[in-house]
């Protein structure tokens, strides 16, 4: 399960990674003459039972106004490969282009969309994700170690936040900036939100691991050798912490991933033509595309498949894919971490 | 036990209080204001500012918000820019229809991810690791996505309506047209939540089960059923108990998603409407009623757990 | 507004009004979908947004009427009129025993009334400017309670089309606000619905602010049919706030509402199709229109002080070489599906009676708009793929659209594309409609702009506002106190004579000549001009459809539904 898990994340992140160069076209390419085109699947074999190297068959378009189209199966259009840096292309890719997942309203090849929107999804997933750790460990360890009021205070804060669900904070938060940003504006503002309502997650338990760990033998005895306060938080009680955070990542991940998802969906995400999960699911939700369009929900299927394989990730190694929030009676369970 | 829920019903009165004042301030603060967002086309600035002065956006922060308070305490919370209405009004009928849809969720979760949780806890063997791998699954689908693909069938079968709490212009039966519309977003809103009853139960199951005692009941020749339906499961329930009020906060956060995408009129999109459109005292109404469902959530949670595990009253 | 004619004689492929035996058609209810919601009762002080409209055309009667369809002038609650010799007086006698909603006689008063009312300064009525001619207003002087003369203060050859705009109001029920000067806040969404009163088929019974108005038949209407029964046909007509194009479609769809208040857009016509054949819409397919979406840039003359692009942006070379850079059958196919013709000016092809052939149309010819730009100093200085101006500043402006639109905003990444391929990099800024407005409109503190504003006549002397210098639709650059440039001039010069002349053939001369005028400068860049799609559930019938939104309602009073 756990193998199955990881392989669904290593064919994302590799997707993602690789995207320039297994994408066939560039995520805005536009082809005019095939809006709302069905997906182009490859053959080997055609109709008379011939084998070929894989070739697709071109759409042609039967009426324009109802977007319906015809397949050419009297044409073969051979792929290429390694050509132009692109893994594979249609040898005649102006007209009869290769469109795995067909294309969108306005021409676009959906399936390049998916692997660009794949690197804007996980990239700010991960670095929202980074962030959050950073910050909740900062803060955990911070009240885990001094103690006293500045923990009650910091515990106090992170109680209150983590009581809200998740994603009105969000939601509040990116409405009253101004509505129309430049993307790279909309990538470091949700990732400084997304920090923030994550932060308080991961320093609950940074801060119980850190609380204890200061008592324990090693950390006195370092104490009594003369280590400063930094050191000793930096060098021996966070490491403490690492295995922890480490899950916390993987679960702030995938919560991430959806929570931009959502606000992309609703408009206050990416905006065209940034390819984003969440703004081409928004194309595909009006009930046209849900009956005749359905290869546009293919963005989907792809968040499932990452949130999936982190779960199945997760659930190996032992930890509930629920946050637990340490040392509370009775293990209080956080069970909206998952919930965006 | 009084002096614990009194505790608890007083913890909530300040969150409900805090949650909704940062929103309103939060939103004062916020570049543009409803007089930018809302001015029919063509309205001059000195229209504009009689508009401002009318709904009361020229005064201070600090004036506005006493304002408010003050009219909070009695029950007045102001009247919405965007409808004209009053906020209170507004709020309850999308309170409603959201605590329709999540309690309905919440049901169909309880019924179908406890006892699944039970089963798959107390045993081992192929059915427990089925209804394992299922639940991983349906954890992975968060309800914007399911709600998305539901909403396909729904279209693309014509079973159900596509979207909407109700059938515009009435219908013959209006519980069994609720009803219908239900199905698609409570279903959809449920299912990871369900998955997460079972995964939780599950685990306390078989701790409980591992647990001395219940071997030496097997031992004894207790029967299996009874040991799992009578002894095992009342401990085993503390974990569900203890967070079934806190559930509330994902089925707020779920629902938001589900909402939007089914055109069901709840409090999350109203929230999101009335952000964009600052309009300042239905952000605020609407953010008061979310924490009002969550405090009551964490009350019903504490109650639970009390009736589950006394022991809870003096740790808690 | 913009101005075009649609000509009487149809084709056989428009559906024409359909008729069914008299009698059968009293009685039923329809309900109508509308995506904005009413800002005020009160018609003279409203902007005239959609929702306003309505209610003005479902409540509200006036003293003449356009024909949307003939476009001819109809005697309404004037029964006839006489013009004298010298064309500026008009005598007009009033259809006798008229009754407002309540049951108070209908007089020349309240025509005499309502004019002062738009008149009137502390009003201050959008209206205004379209009542005036020659920015002067025109003279009301009552004779008898059925009979009135109104003076022009200049030859006016339309007349009194201009009134078709002007909803009669009771003098008995506001007279009042508006000798206390506040007639600009009377009858706001929270007047008790008894007190909005009017000589319309309908009358409002029910508002819930944004959720839907119900109207019921006023029993007073002075309107009858061909064969002498009353009208309104129908008994109730319910308008529904529904903000979403898609869930219109749905409601309709769905059998649950009975046709929109506005057309569908190419996208819908597949699936309306499938219900047609399913016999459960009925889908009007009028062809061309004349509705356009425009772009335009900027031309206030102080928009771009200190801005280093001030010696390029507004020049006419620039808007010619956007003008001959975008491939406009391309533009119909993207935007449109393919439903659509290409435009090269504001008087669509449909307008039969004042397009002109003669009016140059602009090539699509990327080479020679390069050449264009290049002639202004803007040429790719560093082989970016970017022209650069002198001092090697980008050309690159932003373009403002309307979010929500899907058509404009597939219409703008076709724009921007089309640009970039001969070196102009256009941002995009996708703005909620308020917003908008507020930039174009109110600050005037935006680049460029794509959006459509929407026509009401065809006649260019009824849409003023748009071709004077001085006028407030005049979008590029509103409200001039003078002309700006000389080509203004001349176009202000020509169209007071074409207002002014009696002669149809001169009119129409004069006319081209302000087009010709137009196209040589492009101070608004027209694309294309979509066709025209209406859906309605099967059993509606008694409509007549206009080019022109709200396409159906305009003629509610002789709406039936199959009982």
């Amino acid at each position: 399960m756990r193998r199955l898990g990881l392989s669904f994340l290593v064919v994302v992140f590799a997707a993602a990674a690789g995207a320039p160069f297994l994408a066939p076209h560039a995520s805005d390419a536009k082809f005019s003459e095939l809006l709302y085109a069905p997906p182009t699947l490859p053959h080997v074999v055609d109709d008379a039972g011939a084998w070929h190297a894989p070739f697709i068959y071109p759409w042609r378009l039967a009426d324009r106004l109802e977007q319906r189209f015809e397949q050419d199966r009297s044409t073969r259009v051979p792929l290429v490969w390694l050509r132009g840096g692109r893994l594979t292309q249609s040898s005649d890719d102006v007209r009869a282009p290769f469109l795995l997942v067909g294309a969108d309203g306005s021409g676009r090849d959906v399936f390049a969309r998916l692997l660009f929107g794949a690197r804007t999804s996980l990239g700010l997933a991960l670095v929202a994700a980074l962030g959050a750790t950073l910050l909740g460990g900062l803060v955990g360890g911070a009240a885990g170690y001094i103690g006293g009021i500045v923990d009650e205070a910091l515990m106090r804060a992170t109680d209150f936040v983590l009581v809200l669900p998740a994603i009105y904070v969000v939601l509040a938060l990116r409405s009253v900036l101004p509505l129309v940003l430049s993307s790279g504006i909309v990538f470091v503002m949700l990732a400084a939100i997304f920090a923030v309502v994550g932060a308080p997650f991961v320093a609950r338990g940074v801060r119980a691991i850190v609380r204890s760990e200061r008592q324990l033998e090693y950390a006195v005895a370092a104490r009594s050798l003369g280590a400063g306060h930094a050191r000793l938080l930096v060098r021996h009680l966070l490491p403490a912490a690492s295995g922890y955070v480490v899950v916390q990542l993987t679960v702030l991940v995938p919560a991430f991933i959806v929570a931009e998802a959502t606000l992309s969906y609703v408009g206050l995400g990416f905006q065209d033509p940034i390819a984003s999960w969440g703004a081409m699911l928004q194309e595909a939700s009006n009930t046209r595309a849900l009956t005749d369009f359905r290869w546009l929900l293919s963005p989907a299927a792809a968040i499932f498949l990452v949130v999936l394989g982190l779960n199945l990730v997760l659930q190996q190694s032992g930890v509930n894919p629920v946050t637990i929030s340490s040392d509370e009676p009775l293990g209080r369970l956080r069970p909206d971490s998952h919930s965006f | 036990m009084l002096a614990y829920l009194l505790r608890r019903f007083v913890f909530a009165v300040l969150l409900v209080f805090t949650v909704s004042s940062a929103a309103l301030i939060l939103v004062r603060l916020a570049p543009g204001d409803y007089a930018d967002t809302a001015a029919a086309p063509g309205t001059s600035r000195e229209v504009k500012d009689q508009m401002r002065a009318r709904l009361g956006l020229k005064r201070s922060v600090a004036e506005q918000y006493g304002t408010w308070v003050a009219d909070a305490v009695r029950l007045d919370f102001g009247r919405s820019m965007m409808y004209g209405s009053p906020v209170k009004g507004l709020v309850r009928e999308g309170a409603i229809n959201t605590a329709i849809l999540a309690a309905t969720a919440l049901v169909a979760a309880t019924l179908i991810g406890l006892p699944l949780g039970i089963i798959s806890g107390s045993r081992r063997g192929p059915l427990a690791d089925t209804i394992r791998t299922v639940s991983i699954v349906l954890l992975s689908l968060p309800p914007l996505l399911s709600s998305l693909v539901l909403l396909a069938v729904a279209a693309g079968t014509g079973w159900l309506p596509v979207g909407d709490m109700r059938s515009a212009g009435g219908a013959a039966w209006p519980l069994l047209d609720l009803l219908r519309h239900l199905i698609v977003p409570a279903t959809a809103l449920a299912l990871p939540i369900a998955a997460m009853f079972e995964r939780m139960q599950s685990q306390a199951m078989a701790e409980v089960v591992g647990q001395p005692y219940v071997l030496a009941a097997f031992a004894r020749g207790i029967p299996r059923a009874r040991i799992v339906w009578r002894d095992a499961l009342k401990p085993a329930l503390r974990p569900a108990a203890a967070v079934y009020g806190l559930v509330v906060g994902a089925l707020l956060s779920g629902s938001f998603a589900v909402e939007a995408v089914t055109s069901w009129p709840g409090l999350g999109v109203l929230m999101l409407d009335a952000l964009r459109a600052r309009d300042l005292y239905l952000v605020a109404g609407c953010a008061a009623a979310g924490s009002v469902f969550l405090a009551i959530g964490t009350i019903v949670s504490d109650i639970a757990l009390v009736l589950v595990d006394p022991r809870a009253v003096e740790a808690g | 507004m913009i101005a075009a004619v649609v000509a009487a004689a149809v084709g056989c492929s428009r559906p024409a009004s359909s008729t069914s035996a008299p009698g059968s058609r009293q009685g039923g209810e329809i309900v109508v979908t509308n995506r904005s919601n009413p800002t005020t009762f009160n018609r003279i002080s409203s902007d005239g947004n959609r929702a306003d409209d309505l209610i003005a055309l479902l409540t509200q009667a006036k003293l003449v009427r356009i024909n949307r369809v003939t476009w001819e002038l109809e005697p309404w609650l004037a029964e006839s009129w006489t013009r004298s010799d010298d064309g500026l007086h008009y005598t007009v006698k009033l259809r006798p025993n008229i009754t407002f909603s309540d049951g108070q006689p209908f007089t020349s008063d309240d025509v005499a009334f309502s004019l002062a009312a738009v008149y009137d300064d502390k009003t201050a009525s959008p209206m205004k400017q379209g009542l005036e001619v020659s920015g002067k207003p025109l003279q009301v002087a009552t004779l008898d309670p059925l009979t009135f003369v109104i003076t022009f203060p200049s030859p006016f050859a339309v007349g009194l089309r201009i009134l078709d705009s002007l909803p009669i109001l009771p003098r008995h029920k506001l007279g009042a606000a508006l000798t206390a000067g506040t007639f600009a806040s009377v009858w706001g969404l929270d007047t008790p619905l008894t007190e909005i009163v009017g000589l319309g088929p309908f009358v409002l019974n029910e508002f819930v602010r944004g959720q839907r108005a119900v109207y019921t038949r006023n029993p007073h209407y002075w309107r009858k049919d061909a064969s002498g029964a009353a009208l309104p046909y129908l008994d109730r007509i319910t308008i529904q706030v529904v903000p979403d194009q898609d869930a219109e479609l749905l409601r309709l769809e769905a059998g649950q509402s009975d046709m929109t208040s506005s057309e569908m857009r190419p996208s819908d016509y597949a699936p309306l199709k499938r219900d047609v054949a399913a016999n459960r819409i009925k889908l009007l397919d009028l062809g061309d229109g004349y509705d356009m979406d425009t772009f335009w840039i900027n031309l206030s003359p102080g928009a771009f002080a200190g801005d280093p692009r001030a010696s390029w942006i507004q020049k006419d070379e620039l808007r010619h070489a956007i003008s001959m850079a975008v491939n406009r059958e391309l533009f119909v196919n993207t935007v449109y599906f393919g439903a659509g013709v290409p435009v090269f000016g504001p008087i669509a092809p449909a307008n039969k009676k004042w397009y002109s052939p003669e009016v140059p149309h602009t090539p699509y010819d990327p080479a020679r708009a390069k050449q264009l730009l290049a002639s202004i100093g803007l040429v790719d200085r560093n082989g970016d793929g970017i022209l650069e101006d002198a001092h090697n500043h980008p050309a690159r402006f932003t373009l403002v659209t309307q979010k929500g639109r899907t058509d404009r905003e597939r219409a703008v990444a076709v724009i921007s594309d089309e640009l970039k391929k001969i070196g102009l990099v256009v941002d995009v800024v996708p703005l909620d409609f308020g917003k908008m407005m507020e930039m174009v409109m109110g600050t005037g503190k935006y680049e460029s702009v794509y959006f459509g504003p929407g026509a009401t006549d065809i006649d260019p002397a009824v849409n003023q506002d748009f071709w004077l210098s001085s006028g407030g639709a005049h979008f590029w650059n509103p409200g001039q106190p003078k002309p700006a440039t000389d080509w203004e001039r001349r176009v202000d010069e020509l169209m007071a004579r074409q207002v002014a002349s009696f002669d149809e053939n001169e009119r129409k001369r004069l006319f081209t000549e302000v087009q010709k005028i137009f196209a040589e400068h492009e101070p608004a860049v027209y694309f294309a001009a979509p066709r025209v799609f209406l859906a309605t559930s099967s059993r509606v019938s008694g409509y007549t459809p206009s080019l022109i939104p709200p396409q159906l309602l305009w003629s509610a009073d002789t709406i039936a539904v199959a009982r």
